[in-house]
C-alpha cells in the first residue's frame, strides 16, 4: 500500500463537512470524491471543498476512483448494503454512529468486514477528545485507583442546527431509528461508561420520557422522546447515564468514582480534575479542598490555553484523532482505534435499552 | 388564474400573498411545511375569507412538489433556508428549488415562475468601491467564498436558468437587496456585525440596498404582470437609500442605543486579511467570518440602480422614510414587551 490513503465519501448531509476538513488537514490521505444520491448536494460538498470528483452513483465512484478508504456517512439503514460495497471493492470503512439499525445488523456489518480482512471504525470521535485521552493516561497511572461507579451525563440541543433539522421534518432519518433521537447521540454517553466498564452484557434499567417542548404538529414529532435515564451495574463497576434535551447550559461531563480519587472530565470546557479528597483535618481540610478543586480546574484550563495558542484545540479534535488513528491502522497495521468489540458491546446496550423504554414516546 | 406561492408564512412569502390578495387574487395556494408556524396566513385567512388555499408539504419531496404545483399557472418562488448547517441550507434552498424545477418541467401545463433571488448572487467584490450595481453587474464568479447564504442562492439561481433552459420554464428573476420591514430582520449585516458583544459598526457611509417588504412584494407581483417570462431579470431596491451610519444613527435613536465601534474599510480590509492568516495558520482553528472577499462583496460599498423594474411600472409604495419608521417602530414595540 501506498503511503498516501486515497480516500472517498458518501452521503453530504451535516456530519460530511467535518470529515471532508479533517481529512485534508492529513498528509498521509488524498480525498478523491465524494457522493451523494442528490447531485445538488454531491456538488456543494465537492465546491465548498475543492474536492476533485463528485459522484451520484456509489459503485460507479468505487470503481473509478479505486479508494482505500470510504467514508460512510449516509443515515443509518443504509450502511450495511453501503459497506458491503466498500468491502467487496477491497475498500477499509469508516462508518457514522449509530452502525446499523440494530444490534443484529452491527453483528452483521462487523462480520462482514472482519471476514474480508478489511478495517472497520466507527463515528465514536467523542471517546478521543482530550479529556478521555487524558483520562486513560490518569488511570493507567493508577491514579483512581479501581473504577467503582461512573457517571455520564449527555447535554443535547435541539435548538442546533441538527435538533432544528429533527424538529424541522417528520421525514428527518432520526424519525425512522428505532431508538429515534436517542439512538443517534447516546453513544456519546455509553461510550464514556464502557471505557471504564468492561462487562460483556451489563444489566441495564432504563427509563424515557418526552419532556417538552414543541408539539402540535400532529405527527412523529410530537412522540419524540427528548429525556433518558439509565442504571447500568456490571460485576464490578456501575453507571448511571443520563440524556438529557432541556437542561441548560447544555453540558457534557462524566465522574470517574475509583478507589483512589474521583476525576471530572467536563467535554465542554474540555477540563479534567481530580477529586483525592481532604488532606487536611477540620475545617482546614475543607477550605484547602476548595483551593485545591480551583487550582486544578484552573490548571486544566491553563493547559488547554496552551493547546490553543499550539493551534491544537480545534472543534472536532476528537474526530480529528480517530480518522488520523484509524488511517494509522490501515497503513501501519496498528491496532483499531475502536475495538469491534466495544462497537457491539455499545450497539447491544443501546438494542437492551431501547426494548426496555419502547412505547414510553408514544 | 391559479397561484402557488413558496415560501409562503415567511417575512417576503407573507407580504406577497397580502399583495396578491388586495389586488383581488382568491384561492392562493400556499404551500407550508408541516407543523410550521402559519399564523401570518391565518390572519390573512381571516381577513379573506376563501383567499388561501393551505396545502400541507415540503419541497424536498419531489411528490410533495407535484401536488403544489397541480392546476397551478403561476409559482412566486420564495423558500429557501435562512440558516442552519451547510447541508441543510444547500437542501432547503437549492435541492428544494430542485425538486419544483423538475415537477414544473414534468407537468403538462405551461407554469410560469417568478423567482426571488437575491443581490448575493452578483460579484461585487470584483467591482471598483462605489461601483454600480444593476442587472449588467457579472453574476459571482466565486460563491464558494461568500457567506452560505450566497451561495446557496447562487446555485438556486443557476438552477432556475439550467430548466429555464432545458426545460424551458418560463420564468422572471427578482432580486431584492435588503428587505426590512416590521417581522424582519433588525439589521442587515451590510450595516455592521456583533462580536463578542461589540457592535463592529463595519458599513459605515456605504449605501444600503434597502428595500421594504411590501415594496418588493409589490415588484415580484409587478414583473409577472408586465413581464414576457423569458429569463428577465430585475433588480430590487427602493428610491432614496440611506447609508449605513445613518441606518446604525437611526437604530440607536429609535431602537435602542447600543455601544459601537466604527471600523473604516481599510482596517476591515486587514482585520480579514489577519483572520484568513490565523485560520490558515492554525488549520481552521477559528472559523474565517472574515476573508478579504467576504469583506469586499458586503462591506467596499455599491451603488444601486433599480431602472429597469421601474420600466415596467413599479415604484416603491411606501417611501424609505415611512419604511424606517415602521421598521424601527416595530422593533421598538418588541424590546418593550
Amino acid at each position: 500500500m501506498s503511503s498516501e490513503l486515497k480516500v472517498v465519501l458518501v452521503g453530504c448531509g451535516q456530519i460530511a463537512d467535518g470529515h471532508v476538513s479533517e481529512i485534508q488537514k492529513l498528509d498521509n490521505a488524498a480525498l478523491l470524491a465524494v457522493c451523494d444520491l442528490e447531485p445538488v448536494m454531491a456538488e456543494q460538498l465537492a465546491v465548498r471543498y475543492a474536492v476533485p470528483h463528485h459522484y451520484t452513483d456509489y459503485q460507479k465512484m468505487l470503481a473509478e476512483q479505486k479508494p482505500d478508504v470510504v467514508h460512510i456517512c449516509t443515515p443509518p439503514g443504509s450502511h450495511l448494503p453501503l459497506v458491503k460495497g466498500a468491502v467487496d471493492a477491497g475498500c477499509h470503512v469508516y462508518v457514522e454512529k449509530p452502525l446499523a439499525l440494530d444490534y443484529r445488523e452491527s453483528t452483521e456489518l462487523v462480520d462482514y468486514v472482519q471476514k474480508a480482512g478489511r478495517k472497520l471504525t466507527i463515528g465514536h470521535n467523542s471517546q478521543f477528545e482530550p479529556p478521555i485521552m487524558e483520562l486513560r493516561d490518569l488511570v493507567a497511572r493508577g491514579v483512581l485507583g479501581d473504577c467503582i461507579h461512573i457517571e455520564s451525563y449527555y447535554g443535547y440541543n435541539m435548538g442546533g442546527n441538527f435538533g432544528k433539522a429533527i424538529l424541522g421534518s417528520p421525514d428527518h432519518w432520526v424519525h425512522r431509528l428505532p431508538g429515534k433521537l436517542f439512538q443517534n447521540n447516546i453513544n456519546h454517553m455509553l461510550n464514556k461508561i464502557t471505557e471504564l466498564l468492561p462487562d460483556e452484557r451489563p444489566e441495564i434499567r432504563a427509563m424515557a420520557w418526552k419532556h417538552g417542548g414543541p408539539a402540535g404538529f400532529g405527527d412523529v414529532r410530537d412522540d419524540l422522546g427528548d429525556e433518558l435515564r439509565v442504571v447500568i451495574r456490571g460485576k464490578d463497576v456501575s453507571a448511571y447515564g443520563t440524556f438529557s434535551s432541556h437542561v441548560k447550559p447544555v453540558a457534557q461531563f462524566a465522574r470517574y468514582y475509583g478507589t483512589e480519587s474521583i476525576i471530572h472530565l467536563d467535554f465542554v470546557s474540555r477540563t479534567v480534575a481530580v477529586d483525592r479528597g481532604a488532606t487536611l483535618p477540620s475545617a482546614i481540610g475543607r477550605l484547602a479542598a476548595g483551593f485545591d478543586q480551583s487550582l486544578r480546574l484552573a490548571g486544566s484550563a491553563a493547559r488547554n490555553a496552551a493547546r490553543f495558542l499550539r493551534s491544537d484545540y480545534h472543534f472536532f479534535a476528537g474526530l480529528a484523532h480517530l480518522i488520523r488513528a484509524f488511517y494509522d491502522s490501515i497503513l501501519h497495521d496498528a491496532a483499531l482505534p475502536v475495538a469491534p468489540r466495544d462497537i457491539l458491546r455499545i450497539a447491544w446496550i443501546m438494542d437492551e435499552i431501547f426494548a426496555q423504554i419502547h412505547g414510553a414516546t408514544s | 388564474m391559479k397561484i402557488l406561492v413558496t415560501g409562503s408564512n415567511g417575512f417576503l412569502g407573507s407580504a406577497v400573498v397580502k399583495r396578491l390578495l388586495e389586488g383581488g387574487e382568491r384561492g392562493i395556494r400556499c404551500l407550508v411545511r408541516p407543523g410550521s408556524n402559519r399564523r401570518k396566513l391565518d390572519v390573512l385567512d381571516a381577513e379573506y375569507p376563501g383567499g388561501i388555499e393551505f396545502l400541507t408539504g415540503t419541497l424536498n419531496k419531489p411528490a410533495d412538489c407535484e401536488g403544489a404545483i397541480d392546476g397551478v399557472d403561476l409559482v412566486y418562488h420564495l423558500a429557501a433556508a435562512m440558516g442552519g448547517a451547510p447541508a441543510e441550507m444547500f437542501a432547503g434552498t437549492a435541492v428544494a428549488t430542485k425538486n419544483l424545477l423538475e415537477a414544473m418541467a414534468a407537468s403538462d401545463r405551461t407554469i410560469k415562475l417568478v423567482h426571488c433571488s437575491s443581490f448575493a448572487v452578483y460579484g461585487v467584490a470584483q467591482l471598483g468601491r462605489r461601483g454600480m450595481v444593476d442587472e449588467n453587474t457579472p453574476i459571482e464568479p466565486r460563491p464558494d467564498k461568500r457567506d452560505l447564504y450566497s451561495h446557496t442562492k447562487y446555485v438556486q439561481e443557476d438552477l432556475v436558468w439550467q430548466y429555464h433552459r432545458k426545460s424551458g420554464i418560463p420564468m422572471v428573476i427578482l432580486r431584492p437587496g435588503v428587505i426590512y420591514g416590521p417581522g424582519g430582520p433588525p439589521m442587515s449585516a451590510r450595516v455592521g456585525l456583533n462580536l463578542f458583544g461589540i457592535f463592529l459598526h463595519l458599513g459605515r457611509k456605504n449605501a444600503l440596498p434597502l428595500t421594504y417588504v411590501d415594496n418588493c412584494a409589490d415588484a415580484l407581483v409587478c414583473a409577472a404582470e408586465n413581464c414576457r417570462f423569458e429569463g428577465e431579470v430585475y433588480n430590487v431596491v427602493d428610491d432614496d437609500l440611506i447609508g449605513a451610519r445613518a441606518f446604525l444613527d437611526r437604530y440607536r435613536k429609535s431602537v435602542k442605543k447600543i455601544p459601537y465601534v466604527s471600523v473604516p474599510y481599510l482596517a476591515t480590509h486587514l482585520m480579514s486579511l489577519a483572520v484568513e492568516k490565523y485560520h490558515t495558520y492554525s488549520n481552521g482553528q477559528l472559523p474565517a467570518i472574515f476573508t478579504r472577499y467576504k469583506s469586499a462583496s458586503i462591506w467596499k460599498g455599491n451603488r444601486f440602480d433599480n431602472s429597469r423594474l421601474k420600466s415596467i411600472g413599479w415604484r416603491p409604495r411606501v417611501s424609505t422614510e415611512e419604511g424606517l419608521r415602521r421598521h424601527f417602530e416595530h422593533l421598538k414595540s418588541e424590546a418593550t414587551q
